[in-house]
């Protein structure tokens, strides 16, 4: 069964139309990093998941079923933009007044574990207009965990934190899909987001544009052998010559992505007069990867 | 993790949210200065009113000398009698009987507006209607609440106005009514405040984020209502006013509160 469904959704604001027909699936128990562009759509697909917007058209399924369920959408935990909290209040009331609103019984103990989760047990007698960003990004992680949902939806929720804070949240994300939660993570940090995600989503202009596991990312992902010469314009010329595709990256190295062996890649230049000062293997991330597509997409487009 | 329906019924969801809201409610500065505006504000018309008592003015343009009339009895300040007849404490439209209870209508709309708009300004409607699909379970806690917020609101008015009628030395006698037409005309009063928390609640789902617009509109709507007020809810008010008042008020509340949950359903909630 598949957490999210998604079939055709569009939704227009006014003339603008910010979604175009996404689709979109999500597996059960998985980290599903939902990756775009500002203004790609990413924000309004999670508020009408969370039914915080509706949609012009198109269907949304949790858990098999409509998106509107009152039952399913009570096992839905979200931090949307910023965590929903009075600033008045401490941390331990907000979360006090949203564990009374899930109908939490044993509230308390609740609201102190996912305290802990958070690692933010020291701070709950702080008010909440108080906290630093990234403890109120951790607060409003603690709040969507209130209820043991199965569904959690963050949108940019490792935004304003520290290399800490990050692990943290990496850590808790990883520790609940693993117990079985569905997490649905939209951020801009995608070397973090290549971490934890075992799915991924790339959404750009309202429309879904790619979708794949972890293991296709990384079989996507290509090699590639990046080299330093003396002569580096000599040796692109050359290199350019033999293989498909030879580019040179912002550390200033020349990047051959054919298929090839550094060794084969040396005999060459050699034979040519061109020694080799550094050369390795590597692979591009997702970040490279996702950069790419977007530039290949804009070739498309134009 | 499967997904088990776990159907959690009208009362029991009703019930978290009113437990919430109480809790905010009783837990917010506002409220007690909002009450606390209640209990001062008929302690200094009646005190200043009764010390201005005879005093003229003269308009020097025209010379024409007004001679200013403070209240001849405390019960004035709750509202006059409906007939004529009712000698001193009998209707009329002047400062003395503006000045009055129903200016509270006012405050107890302001109240439910901030604390309705604040569940939008605080983003604390999303973790609530993501949650909750059914909007009528909040409609029906925030009137609820601001019903008993002005239940508070006007009880702490009165015991405002008997303070003031104290300190000023004004008379309780009562002409042309009894204890039991002052209870029953509070009870009025509070069951009519109904309309104006709808009213409130009405304009704060339109409004959302903007506190400003939701008291601007509940104020403009509400001036519509004002004016029957008085005509209602009079001193010498009776059973009838009573339930004429339960049964207006909970009409209203249902009818405005359905319109609510139409507003909620159909627009985007952030």
């Amino acid at each position: 069964m598949n957490a999210i469904e998604i079939k055709n959704l569009t939704k227009n604001f006014g003339e603008k139309q910010a979604l175009k027909g996404l689709e979109m699936t999500v597996p059960v128990g998985s980290i599903y990093g939902f990756i775009g562009e500002n203004g790609s759509g990413k924000s309004t697909t999670e508020k009408i998941i969370c039914g915080l917007i509706r949609p012009s058209g198109g269907a949304v399924k949790l858990f098999g079923k409509d998106y509107t369920d009152a039952d399913v959408r009570e096992k839905i935990g979200v931090l949307i933009e910023a965590p929903g909290c009075f600033p008045n209040y401490s941390v331990w009331n907000n979360l006090m007044l949203q564990a009374a609103n899930l109908g939490i019984e044993n509230a308390e103990e609740e609201v102190r574990k996912v305290l802990q989760t958070v690692r933010m047990e020291g701070a709950a007698g702080n008010k909440f207009k108080n906290c630093s960003l990234g403890m109120k990004q951790r607060i409003g992680i603690a709040m969507a965990l209130l209820g043991k949902p199965a569904l959690l939806v963050l949108d940019e929720p490792i935004n304003g934190l520290d290399a800490d804070g990050m692990r943290i949240m990496r850590e808790t994300l990883t520790g609940l899909a693993n117990q079985g939660c569905t997490v649905l993570v939209s951020s801009h940090i995608l070397g973090e987001l290549e971490k934890i995600a075992t799915h991924y989503g790339i959404v750009r202009g309202g429309k879904m544009i790619k979708e794949m596991t972890a293991e296709e990312l990384e079989t996507s992902c290509r090699t590639y052998v990046a080299l330093q010469t003396k002569d580096m314009a000599r040796t692109k010329m050359l290199l350019g010559c033999k293989y498909s595709r030879v580019e040179e990256d912002e550390r200033g190295y020349l990047r051959v992505y054919d298929n090839t062996k550094p060794e084969t890649i040396v005999a060459f230049l050699y034979e040519n007069g061109i020694l080799v000062n550094e050369i390795k293997t590597d692979k591009i991330g997702l970040e490279e990867y996702y950069i790419d597509l977007m530039r290949e997409k804009e070739g498309t487009v134009r | 993790m499967i997904v088990k329906s776990k159907k959690s019924g009208f009362v029991k969801r009703l019930k978290s949210m009113l437990y919430v809201d109480f809790r905010r409610m009783f837990t917010i500065p506002f409220f007690y200065i909002m009450v606390g505006i209640a209990f001062v504000v008929p302690i200094l018309i009646l005190v200043m009113t009764t010390m201005m008592d005879g005093s003229v003015s003269v308009n020097p343009q025209t010379g024409v000398e007004t001679e200013i009339q403070g209240f001849d009895n405390v019960w004035q300040i709750l509202g006059a009698v409906s007939n004529a007849s009712g000698g001193e404490a009998a209707m009329q439209m002047d400062l003395v009987s503006m000045c009055n209870i129903n200016m509270m209508y006012f405050a107890v709309a302001v109240f439910v507006c901030i604390f309705t708009t604040s569940d939008f300004t605080s983003g604390y409607a999303k973790n609530l209607f993501t949650v909750r699909a059914k909007k009528t379970d909040y409609v029906i806690s925030k009137t609820l609440v601001g019903f008993v917020a002005s239940a508070v609101i006007f009880t702490a008015f009165l015991l405002g106005a008997l303070l003031g009628g104290g300190v000023a030395k004004l008379p309780f006698a009562m002409s042309g009514f009894v204890l039991g037409n002052v209870v029953s005309c509070m009870l009025a009063k509070i069951f009519l405040s109904t309309v104006f928390v709808a009213v409130g609640v009405l304009a704060s789902v339109i409004a959302k984020q903007k506190t400003w617009l939701s008291v601007l509109l509940s104020l403009g709507i509400g001036m519509l209502f004002f004016t029957m007020i008085p005509m209602v809810t009079p001193l010498d008010s009776t059973f009838v006013n009573v339930v004429l008042c339960l049964v207006g008020g909970a009409a209203f509340a249902v009818g405005l509160g359905a319109v609510s949950n139409v507003v909620l359903n159909k627009t985007s909630l952030v």
